[in-house]
């Protein structure tokens, strides 16, 4: 816990972190000082002034709060007449060129100056000459489309790009009414997290051409989850919405803020899995390639299963904590072999420094915890003597060629349990769909051995039974989730004092001890 | 001010002639970050060709080895940056409060009509270019007039005409 300092607002005694500048300071309990330029992952800038509040102790009458840090018995005042007369001030400067496009803009509903307007301004525009026009609809590329005439020139986006990714596309060229965002020409925006100065903007001056004009920001339903794009597990938003007669659907990924894993960014590849969830959906159930019902493809399962002699159960990487214990139980019960072969899932040098990682699954780090096998000796080993081969989730077309799948396929039965569209779905005997992270609660370990969880964000019209409960219909020991749970807790060291029920919001750190595995 | 950030490519790469190679090797040992060398460098861009070319500011961005969009930033906040050919005469005037407040308008548009240009452009001749630019600092005498970075202070109209007849 940080250190707690007490200041007087408004005349009033609060308890505030030290360290902190009085936004976030403040803001933390509860109380709002406006900004516009001021974001923690950037740093005081200093230039919007919206900021500005009185401290009583002689330094100059007003000073930004953002570059201003709290300390023990400061006085500080955020509602005299003079600072809600500034604050109106600069209100009005701000809209002086604004065009005020509301209606058709997509920040609407989640936008800085109409909140700022409607707590801090109210007042008519005493304009009378044409606003000064600037580009619209820019196309800086990496999917960002930029309006100058909306920008309020906080330079958050520049800052993004010379701090954060230190690409520097863009700058603010000119002064005074003509200053302006853009960048330098042939040289656009290019790099793997541009989608972020999309969040960063206070304003709607930039917008995701992937998402422009989709959806108006109120009619979404925001909800917690992480992103399974790689094995950093950024921590997202999936903003959804089922509108009447039609089925849930996200519209796009935004990042949440936690300090231990993403911080305030995540990637722009990841940011787009949206996509997957729902248009890559794998949605009918197939047996011998002829569609059936889900209800039929499960007794198909459940025949070859107790016919085969010897089971392989392959298990996806990206596979929940819980699914890959049900699934490894399954396994001893029946003398089957469980193992995690997805060599393919890993682009080698795909990664970066900053969140990016090689390895495109989210869950890898559990195999180690639960001591299942990636390796791919132990998969060729345990085919040997295979007549079934029961992949959850794991789309074995990305680690072997069709050769191999071919060769495999001589011998034994593949069966298919996944979520997507993906190339052994569409070659296996049997295939059944099951319900996909977004629309179902489990458990990931990230790169770094953070364990965290995530929740049924997307509630189709006709959902998809999920992964533990086809696990319980071949004869699985647990009943539902909690059991898998209780189970993991008392088995598994680790995890024998972690409360798997209530896993705060930031993840628990697994120490490096209790997780022994890397990468494959 | 207007609009500066249209640059003009001209689609010949750009480099400093051995001459300001040899001033920006001489000039950057003075500072104690390499950024420091936008101003200097982009003075001996225009020095070398008249004006400042976009491939003029891509060069210095990666001989300094900062990012382009400052450079660009900085040639588009100083008006003393030509972005584009100046006519012979380059006429500015200043548009900030004092010589707004004292007429500054009257004599933008009298430069209007007499040169048949915009702020911003060039006459057909190439004789005149003209531009509206901040304060020039001097204030006190306003409003003011710059003809090729020579001052002229306390204008009007007739000191103008009296001006421009000099002016061949
Ligand atoms: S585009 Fe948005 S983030 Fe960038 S300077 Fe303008 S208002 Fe700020
Ligand atoms: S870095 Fe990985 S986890 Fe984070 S957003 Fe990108 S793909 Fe998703
Ligand atoms: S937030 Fe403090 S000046 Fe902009
Ligand atoms: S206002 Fe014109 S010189 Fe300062």
């Amino acid at each position: 816990m940080a250190e707690k300092v007490k200041l007087f607002v408004n005349g009033q005694d609060v308890e505030v972190e030290s360290g902190k500048n009085l936004i976030d300071a403040i803001g933390a309990v509860g109380i709002e000082i406006p900004h516009l330029c001021y974001h923690p992952a950037l740093g005081a800038d200093g230039n919007c002034r919206m900021c500005l509040v009185g401290i009583e102790d002689g330094r100059p009458p007003l000073v930004p709060a953002c570059k201003t840090m709290a300390v023990e018995g400061m006085k500080v005042q955020l509602d005299t007449d003079k600072i809600k007369k500034i604050q109106r001030d600069i209100m009005e400067l701000e809209l002086i060129n604004h065009p005020i496009d509301c209606p058709i803009c997509d920040q609407a509903g989640e936008c800085k100056l109409q909140d700022y307007y409607m707590e801090y301004d109210g007042q008519k525009s005493r304009m009378t000459v044409p606003p000064v026009a600037k580009a619209k609809h820019m196309d800086f590329g990496a999917g960002v489309v930029h309006d100058q005439e909306r920008c309020v020139l906080c330079a958050r986006c520049v800052r993004f790009t010379r701090l954060i990714t230190k690409t520097g596309e863009l700058g603010i060229v000119n002064r005074t009414d003509s200053a302006r965002v853009t960048t330098f020409p042939g040289r656009p925006l290019a790099n793997r997290y541009a989608l972020n100065v999309v969040d960063l903007c206070p304003v709607g001056a930039m917008t995701s051409k992937d998402f422009r004009f989709k959806q108006r920001a109120w009619f979404l339903a925001k909800s917690e989850s992480l992103c399974h794009g790689c094995s950093k597990g950024c921590n997202i938003y999936i903003d959804h919405n089922k509108e009447k007669y039609k089925d849930d659907i996200i519209y796009r990924f935004r990042p949440r803020l936690n300090q231990q894993v993403n911080g305030y960014f995540i990637c722009d590849e990841g940011r787009m899995t949206y996509k997957l969830e729902n248009d890559n959906r794998l949605n009918v159930a197939q047996v011998a390639g002829k569609e059936t019902s889900v209800n039929e493809a499960v007794e198909n399962v459940r025949r070859v299963f107790s016919q085969a002699k010897k089971i392989v159960m392959l298990i996806s990487p990206n596979c929940s904590l819980e699914q890959m214990q049900a699934v490894k139980k399954l396994a001893t019960a029946n003398n089957a072999v469980v193992s995690g072969y997805s060599d393919g899932y890993i682009k080698t040098g795909d990664g970066d420094l900053f969140l990016i990682q090689d390895d495109k699954s989210a869950n890898r780090a559990a195999f180690g915890l639960l001591g299942l096998d990636s390796s791919k000796a132990g998969f060729e080993s345990a085919l040997v003597e295979a007549d079934l081969v029961i992949s959850f989730q794991n789309d074995l077309c990305r680690s072997l060629d069709d050769a191999d799948i071919a060769k495999i396929q001589d011998k034994a039965k593949i069966v298919y349990i996944g979520s997507y569209k993906d190339g052994l779905g569409e070659i296996a005997a049997i295939t059944l769909p099951v319900a996909a992270y977004s629309e179902d609660t489990g458990i990931i370990i990230n790169a770094d051995n953070i364990l965290q969880q995530y929740d049924v964000a997307v509630r189709k019209n006709d959902p998809a039974i999920d992964l533990l409960q086809i696990v319980t219909l071949l004869g699985g020991e647990f009943k539902n989730r909690e059991e898998v749970l209780t189970d993991l807790s008392a088995t598994i060291a680790a995890l024998n004092n972690i409360d798997l029920k209530h896993i705060p919001s930031e993840g628990i750190a697994l120490t490096d001890k209790e997780v022994s595995n890397v990468a494959a | 001010m207007s609009d500066r950030s249209q640059l003009i490519e001209t689609g010949v790469p750009f480099t400093f002639d051995a001459q300001r190679d040899a001033e920006f090797e001489r000039l950057v040992k003075r500072y104690p970050t390499r950024e420091s060398m936008i101003l200097p460098a982009l003075w001996l861009a225009q020095e070398q060709e008249g004006w400042i070319s976009a491939e003029a500011i891509g060069y210095i961005a990666d001989r300094i080895g900062t990012f382009a969009s400052q450079v660009f930033e900085v040639a588009t906040f100083y008006t003393m940056y030509n972005l584009h050919p100046m006519g012979k005469f380059h006429i500015c005037v200043c548009r900030t409060l004092s010589c707004y407040l004292l007429g500054k308008q009257e004599i933008v548009d009298y430069l209007k009509r007499e040169l048949g240009i915009k702020p911003g452009e060039v006459s057909k001749d190439g004789q005149f270019s003209l531009e509206e630019v901040e304060c020039l600092g001097h204030c006190g005498t306003a409003p003011v007039v710059q003809v090729n970075g020579e001052f002229y202070e306390n204008m009007n109209v007739d000191k103008l005409k009296e001006l421009l007849a000099t002016l061949k």
